[in-house]
C-alpha cells in the first residue's frame, strides 16, 4: 500500500496563503478553523534578510501522539497511513491537541470537537474526485504529494534531489517533508 | 504566532479538586490508623472526598463540549488503555464508588472496614498521581514532560486534602482538632516537600529545552511571576511552613489549642489549598510548546 506524503518548499512558498484558503473551502471549515498554520522565520543579516513561510499542518506521524493519548480512539491512525478523526467520536478533551508537538489540532467551535488536516489531497486521488486542495491551490508549486515508498514517484525523487527533512527532526515519524 | 494555552481554568479546578478529594479521603483513613478517637474529623473527609472529587467530574464534562453535546460519547473514554485519561477514568470510577460507598457507611453510622479503606487509599493515590502523569506524557511541553510532576501533584494533593479536613474540623469540631499531633506532623512535612519538589521542576526544565526556558520564565520573571511568587510560593508554600513551625515547635501548647491559634492554622490551611489551586492553574497555563517557540525553524 501506498505511504503517502507531502513535500513543502518554503523556498516557493510566497506567503499567499492560497493553501489554507482552499482548504477553507474544500473542507467546509468554519471561518476561525484553519488547517494550515504559518510560522515566519527572518534569516540573514543585513541587507541580505530574507523571511521564510512555513505552512505547518498535520505532520501525519507514523507515530502519531494525537492517537496515543486519544482516550475515546476519536483520534486513530488509518489503514493507509493518514492520521484520521472519527468525529462521532470525539468528545473534545482537548489532550489530543495537547499532546500534538507541532500544535496542528483545531477546535470546531460549533460542534464542539477537535479536527485537523485530512490529507484530503489523498482521497480526491485515489477516488478521483475533483477538488481544490492546498496542492492544487499554490501557485507556486510549492508542494508536492504523492507516495514515498515508490522510488520513481516525484515526491521522492524531489525529497533525495533536495535532502528535504521533517520539520523538528526526528521527533516523530513525520510524513511532511520541508525543502528550506 | 503567540500561543494560547490548551487548557485553562476550569481543568486546572478539575486537576486541584482530583486531587484534594484523593488527598482528603488518605487523610481520613490515616486519622483512623493514627487516631482513632477523631471520629467526627475522619467523616469530615470522607465527606469532602467524594464531593469535590464529583464537583470536579462535572467540570471536565462541560469543558468536554462534544461530549457535553452527546453525552454517550462519555462511554467510549474506556476504549483506549493506552490512554492515561483512560486510566484516569478507571480510578475517578473506582475512586467516586469506594468513596460514596464510606459516606453511605458512615450515614448509617457502620464502621467502615480496613479493607475498604484501604482499596479507597489506593484509588485516592492513583488519581491524584495520575492527574500529573495526564500532563506528562504529553511531548510538547518540556514542563510537563517529566517525571516530577506527578509526584509533586501528589504532595500537593495530600497538602491540600489535610489542609481541607483540618480547616472544616476547627470550625465544626475543635476539640478533635486539639488531639490530632501526628497529622498535624505530616500536614507540616508535605509544603517543605512541595518546596523543594517545585524548584526541582523548574531548575530541571529550564535547562532541557528553549521551551523549556521560555516556560520557567514566564513564571519566574514573566507575565505569571507575581501568581507564582506571591500566590504559590509566599501564600501557598512559605506562609503555612512558617506559621505552623511556630505553632508545633515554638508557641507554648496553652497558646497553640487557643482559639486564637486556631484562626492562625485556619490561615495557614487557606493557604496552603490556594497554593494548590495555583500549582495546577500555573502549571496548565505556563507551559509552552517545543515547537511555538520556533527552535525548528
Amino acid at each position: 500500500m501506498a505511504r503517502y506524503g507531502m513535500l513543502i518548499n518554503t523556498k516557493k512558498c510566497i506567503g499567499c496563503y492560497a493553501c489554507r484558503v482552499a482548504c477553507q473551502r474544500q473542507n467546509d471549515l468554519l471561518p476561525n478553523e484553519d488547517f494550515i498554520r504559518y510560522e515566519e522565520k527572518e534569516t540573514g543579516t543585513y541587507p541580505t534578510v530574507r523571511v521564510e513561510t512555513v505552512p505547518l499542518q498535520c505532520m501525519h506521524c507514523e507515530d502519531a501522539p494525537c492517537a496515543a493519548v486519544c482516550p475515546t480512539g476519536a483520534a486513530y491512525l488509518g489503514p493507509d497511513g493518514i492520521v484520521q478523526v472519527d468525529h462521532g467520536r470525539c468528545i473534545g478533551c482537548k489532550y489530543c491537541m495537547a499532546a500534538c508537538p507541532y500544535q496542528v489540532r483545531v477546535f470546531n467551535e460549533e460542534t464542539g470537537t477537535v479536527d485537523k488536516c485530512r490529507f484530503c489531497t489523498v482521497s480526491a486521488e485515489t477516488s478521483g474526485t475533483r477538488m481544490c486542495s492546498c496542492v492544487e491551490a499554490c501557485l507556486t508549486g510549492a508542494r508536492l504529494f504523492g507516495d514515498l515508498d515508490d522510488p520513481e514517484s516525484d515526491i521522492a525523487q524531489e525529497i533525495a534531489a533536495a535532502n528535504a527533512q521533517p520539520i523538528a527532526g526526528d521527533l516523530t515519524k513525520a510524513k511532511i517533508f520541508y525543502v528550506r | 504566532m503567540t500561543f494560547e494555552p490548551i487548557w485553562g481554568a476550569i481543568i486546572a479546578w478539575y486537576l486541584f479538586l482530583a486531587g484534594l478529594g484523593g488527598g482528603a479521603f488518605v487523610t481520613s483513613a490515616f486519622l483512623g490508623w493514627k487516631h482513632p478517637e477523631a471520629v467526627k474529623m475522619r467523616k469530615i473527609g470522607h465527606m469532602i472526598a467524594p464531593a469535590v472529587v464529583i464537583v470536579g467530574l462535572v467540570l471536565l464534562m462541560f469543558d468536554a463540549e462534544g461530549g457535553l453535546h452527546n453525552p454517550l460519547r462519555f462511554a467510549l473514554l474506556l476504549t483506549n488503555f493506552g490512554s492515561v485519561m483512560t486510566w484516569g477514568v478507571v480510578f475517578l470510577a473506582g475512586f467516586t464508588v469506594v468513596a460514596l460507598a464510606v459516606v453511605l457507611l458512615d450515614f448509617l453510622k457502620r464502621p467502615v472496614p480496613v479493607w475498604l479503606d484501604i482499596v479507597g487509599v489506593v484509588f485516592a493515590l492513583c488519581v491524584a498521581m495520575y492527574t500529573g502523569a495526564l500532563l506528562g506524557v504529553c511531548k510538547t511541553f518540556p514542563l510537563w514532560n517529566n517525571a516530577l510532576l506527578p509526584i509533586l501533584f501528589l504532595v500537593s494533593a495530600m497538602s491540600a486534602g489535610m489542609a481541607s479536613v483540618l480547616l472544616v474540623s476547627i470550625v465544626r469540631h475543635a476539640d478533635e482538632f486539639n488531639r490530632v499531633g501526628v497529622l498535624k506532623k505530616f500536614h507540616f512535612c508535605l509544603p517543605i516537600i512541595e518546596l523543594v519538589l517545585v524548584a526541582s521542576l523548574l531548575f530541571v526544565t529550564s535547562s532541557n529545552s528553549v521551551a523549556g526556558w521560555n516556560s520557567v520564565v514566564s513564571l519566574v520573571a514573566g507575565e505569571f511571576a507575581p501568581w507564582f511568587w506571591v500566590g504559590l510560593v509566599l501564600v501557598g508554600l512559605v506562609l503555612p511552613t512558617v506559621l505552623e513551625t511556630w505553632l508545633l515547635f515554638f508557641s507554648p501548647r496553652e497558646f497553640e489549642e487557643s482559639r486564637k491559634a486556631h484562626w492562625i492554622s485556619f490561615g495557614s490551611d487557606v493557604g496552603v489549598l490556594v497554593g494548590g489551586f495555583l500549582l495546577r492553574y500555573l502549571v496548565v497555563v505556563a507551559a509552552l510548546p517545543v515547537t511555538m517557540v520556533v527552535p525548528m525553524l
